[in-house]
């Protein structure tokens, strides 16, 4: 079976988290992608791995970067001299994608900008990922990924009900543009299968995020009127929300959408009375009642691990959920089933499981055919094999500095 | 031409992930069906409404996310709907659907039954759990899928426990993972001519990104159940201001800028603070000391501060601030459209720009609007 990106090159000068998990979900799905980091520049994320500097080649031990860059080739190249922009170009030449998310000018000052590659390579499909965007007043601003969130409007609607807003847990934005990422590169491939001709995608991210709270912005704009964070509840439907279980810090989530659902929970919570209660007896009796409401749940759901509640009420027909811990999800019997977690091994790094490509495709499916790269592992195969430089062309580049096999140490503290 | 020009999809989703999907598809140049029961999609029930007055019509979930598409309504149940729904499958490339496995069988749209109808059909399929599994067909809403992929106990306060972030952020993230992964099997369709099962988790799909928490807990054992709220670290959140809050997130490099844009040059030699371990040492100090800096400024000057800095600054921006927004007004990402029921109200653009036409404004349809249309045109 090929893979849905089998035979397209991607030079991918990304760091961090959106774009390199971007590059890697193309690479999940057959792209090959060349990670391009420089002698004094690599991914930050290598340096955030957690591990002590006295382990040898520590910067190739960080499971942050192991994680979002599986399935990439590493080579380095200081793209701020002559001969590395030169040898970057003759990359170009030879690949169909390139992505990018430095901030918005970088590219430009290197002389690596859309009209610069297309003249180059007119069927390239470049793909840009800044915070604010390319082009406006704002796009020269440095934003990271829980900035994101509140530049989006998220933010303003997030929090305990009527509570101040309130951040997501981890830096949302990141890893909404890097699920993004493929969309806009397929869409690029197939323009230029209709047209023969590449295209510049600009991704802001900010703006990537505020489509996911657009109805809000529509909202707004026809009502004049700020809508107020409403924690775990829903606006229509009670009960829903989050309550305690038995053990330390243990949740279970509930939500009954109908009477049905309702009158099922207060027979399973051996209160069948609560369920032709007039103050619980309708939907709307339900959301008036809602604090009263969850503290009957809440004295009930104490009793139970939330686990037990989750299978007890599912069972019954009621969307229920326990809220997952990070070691819960990977032992999670659903997970497991569809194997989102799979063993796998690294030169440097040893043995462990890492997640699987998330998307099942039944005719062309993922895999993950090759561990993240050591700093500067394939300068072989691109200096020798794709650029057909010779030895004393490839040893030069050493001398020069143009690239390196370990990295200045000093600069990335 | 636009980049799905001649792409045909029929959407049969409710809610908010596959009609995500949807809109996407017809964004970006494809036709875009969409089924809807007799009395439509569920998302026509929920607000907010035009001048908070229910009607079908007017819901701002529903008109966001069903914006250039077609409405076709059908009642599966008889025999006459259903012969149309399969000539319809018959025309179409994609078929992007979000019910449970069983109910879907049920309904006779799953894969096994429509790969019969049409080889080359990809169809895409949204689930909490995914197709199998022993929780394939639980039930779930954006709620719990928030429990079950571990986002939410990681968001929020300990005091106030888990929290799911606002809007619908987890049917989201399930319509824009389907539209990458559709996308890719669009792709190899268009290559091999054959079609295929594109299976969406998104338990499966949300679970893992939960910034560096897997990694670490798998490879090192490391893991700690906490709820940091808006303050991950000093360095790291969100600290209020005279008239909101403001948001930072400052990396060892964007220390010096940051330092200037708050006014306080000499903390990059300040040996409390000149380094990551120190910040992380006198962390609540420094805490103080930003409190005392935010609370004494405005969110646009903090957000102006920062832009000329170049340090990681900005401020929440509610619903009226992206409105005004200088940035996104430059950029045209802020679409007026014409409802003829609604009327005219402000749309997000596209989520990433690829050129000045590719992109299709056109608001969504009323219930049925095309059902005669299509019907008339199917021929037998």
């Amino acid at each position: 079976m090929t893979a849905p990106l089998t035979g397209i090159r991607v030079l991918d000068l990304t760091m961090v988290w959106a774009g390199p998990m971007g590059t890697r979900l193309l690479g999940d799905y057959g792209a090959e992608v060349i990670k391009i980091e420089g002698p004094k520049q690599w991914d930050l994320l290598r340096g955030l791995g957690r591990m002590p500097r006295t382990e040898e080649r520590w910067y190739n031990k960080a499971a942050y970067f192991n994680h979002n860059n599986r399935n990439k080739y590493s080579t380095i190249l200081d793209l701020q001299t002559n001969r590395g922009r030169e040898l970057f170009l003759k990359l170009v030449s030879i690949s169909d994608v390139l992505v990018e998310n430095y901030r918005a000018d970088v590219m430009q000052k290197l002389q690596l900008g859309y009209e610069e590659i297309k003249a180059v390579n007119p069927k390239i499909i470049y793909l840009s990922m800044p915070g604010h965007g390319k082009t406006g007043p704002e796009s020269g601003y440095v934003t990271y990924g829980t900035n994101v969130e509140q530049l989006a409007g998220l933010v303003s609607i997030s929090g305990y009900e009527n509570g101040e807003p309130t951040k997501t847990g981890f830096s949302y934005g990141d890893p909404m543009s890097g699920t993004a990422a493929p969309a806009a590169v397929a869409l690029g491939l197939r323009q230029l299968r209709l047209t023969g001709s590449g295209v510049f995608i600009d991704m802001a991210q900010r703006e990537n995020l505020t489509c996911l709270v657009g109805e809000y912005l529509v909202d707004y704009s026809m009502n004049n009127i700020l809508r107020n964070p409403i924690g775990n509840r829903n606006n229509q439907f009670a009960p829903h929300n989050c309550y305690p279980s038995g053990g330390e810090n243990c949740w279970v989530t509930i939500a009954c959408e109908t009477n049905a659902q309702f009158a099922k929970l207060c027979t399973i919570m051996e209160q069948p009375d609560l369920a032709t209660d007039p103050r619980f007896e309708t939907i709307e009796a339900r959301k008036k009642n809602e604090d009263l409401l969850d503290e009957i749940i809440k004295t009930w759901s104490l009793k139970h691990g939330h686990y037990e509640t989750m299978h007890n009420l599912q069972r019954a027909g009621i969307p229920s959920g326990a809220v997952l811990t990070i070691p819960e999800i990977m032992s999670d019997p659903q997970m497991r089933s569809r194997n989102a977690w799979a063993e796998h091994s690294h030169p440097d790094a040893g043995t462990w499981e890492m997640e699987t490509p998330p998307w099942l495709l039944s005719r062309t499916p993922g895999s993950v055919r090759l561990p993240a790269p050591g700093y500067a592992e394939h300068n072989e195969y691109v200096f020798a094999d794709l650029l057909g430089l010779s030895d004393t062309e490839i040893a030069a580049l050493h001398e020069e500095g143009v690239t390196a096999l370990s990295p200045d140490i000093k600069s990335h503290t | 031409m636009q980049p799905l020009s001649g792409i045909k999809v029929l959407e049969l989703g409710n809610f908010v992930s596959a009609p995500y999907c949807g809109k996407l598809f017809a964004g970006y140049g494809a036709e875009v069906i969409k089924i809807e029961p007799p009395d439509g999609d569920i998302s026509r029930t929920h607000g907010p409404f035009k001048n908070n007055q229910p009607d079908p019509e007017t819901s701002a979930l529903f008109m966001y996310l069903n914006t250039g598409k077609r409405s076709v309504t059908l009642d599966l149940q008889t025999v006459t709907d259903h012969n149309n729904l399969i000539e319809l499958i018959k025309k179409s490339d994609v078929l992007i659907e979000n019910y449970r496995p069983n109910d879907a069988k049920a309904l006779g749209i799953d894969y096994e039954t429509l790969k019969v109808i049409n080889p080359k059909l990809v169809v895409i399929s949204i689930t909490a759990y995914g197709q199998k599994g022993p929780y394939a067909n639980y039930y779930s809403n954006n709620l719990i899928a928030f429990a079950m992929s571990g986002q939410m106990f990681i968001t929020g306060t300990e005091e106030g426990g888990p929290l799911k972030n606002g809007g619908y952020q987890a049917d989201y993230q399930g319509g824009l993972n389907a539209f990458s992964a559709g996308m890719l099997a669009v792709l190899a369709t268009e290559r091999d001519g054959v079609g295929q099962h594109v299976d969406i988790s998104v338990q499966h799909c949300m679970g893992p990104i939960l910034e560096a928490g897997i990694p670490f807990y798998s490879y090192m054992g490391l893991w700690a159940p906490e709820r940091r709220g808006n303050l991950m670290s000093s360095i790291m959140g969100v600290y209020p201001c005279i008239d909101g809050q403001i948001g930072i997130h400052v990396m060892a490099r964007n220390w010096p800028p940051f330092a200037r844009a708050v006014g306080h040059e000499e903390w990059i030699q300040d040996e409390r603070y000149s380094t990551a371990e120190a910040r992380m040492e006198n962390s609540d100090e420094l805490m103080a000391e930003i409190i005392q800096w935010s609370t004494n400024i405005t969110k646009k000057e903090a957000h102006q501060a920062g832009g000329e800095n170049r340090a990681p600054i900005t401020y929440i921006h509610d619903m009226a601030d992206l409105l005004e927004s200088p940035q996104l007004k430059e950029r045209g990402f802020l679409r007026e459209i014409e409802h003829p029921v609604a009327g005219k109200a402000t749309y997000p653009g596209p989520p990433w720009w690829m050129g000045p036409d590719n992109w299709t404004d056109n608001p969504a349809p009323l219930l049925g609007a095309n059902t005669k249309e299509i019907l008339e045109g199917l021929v037998r």
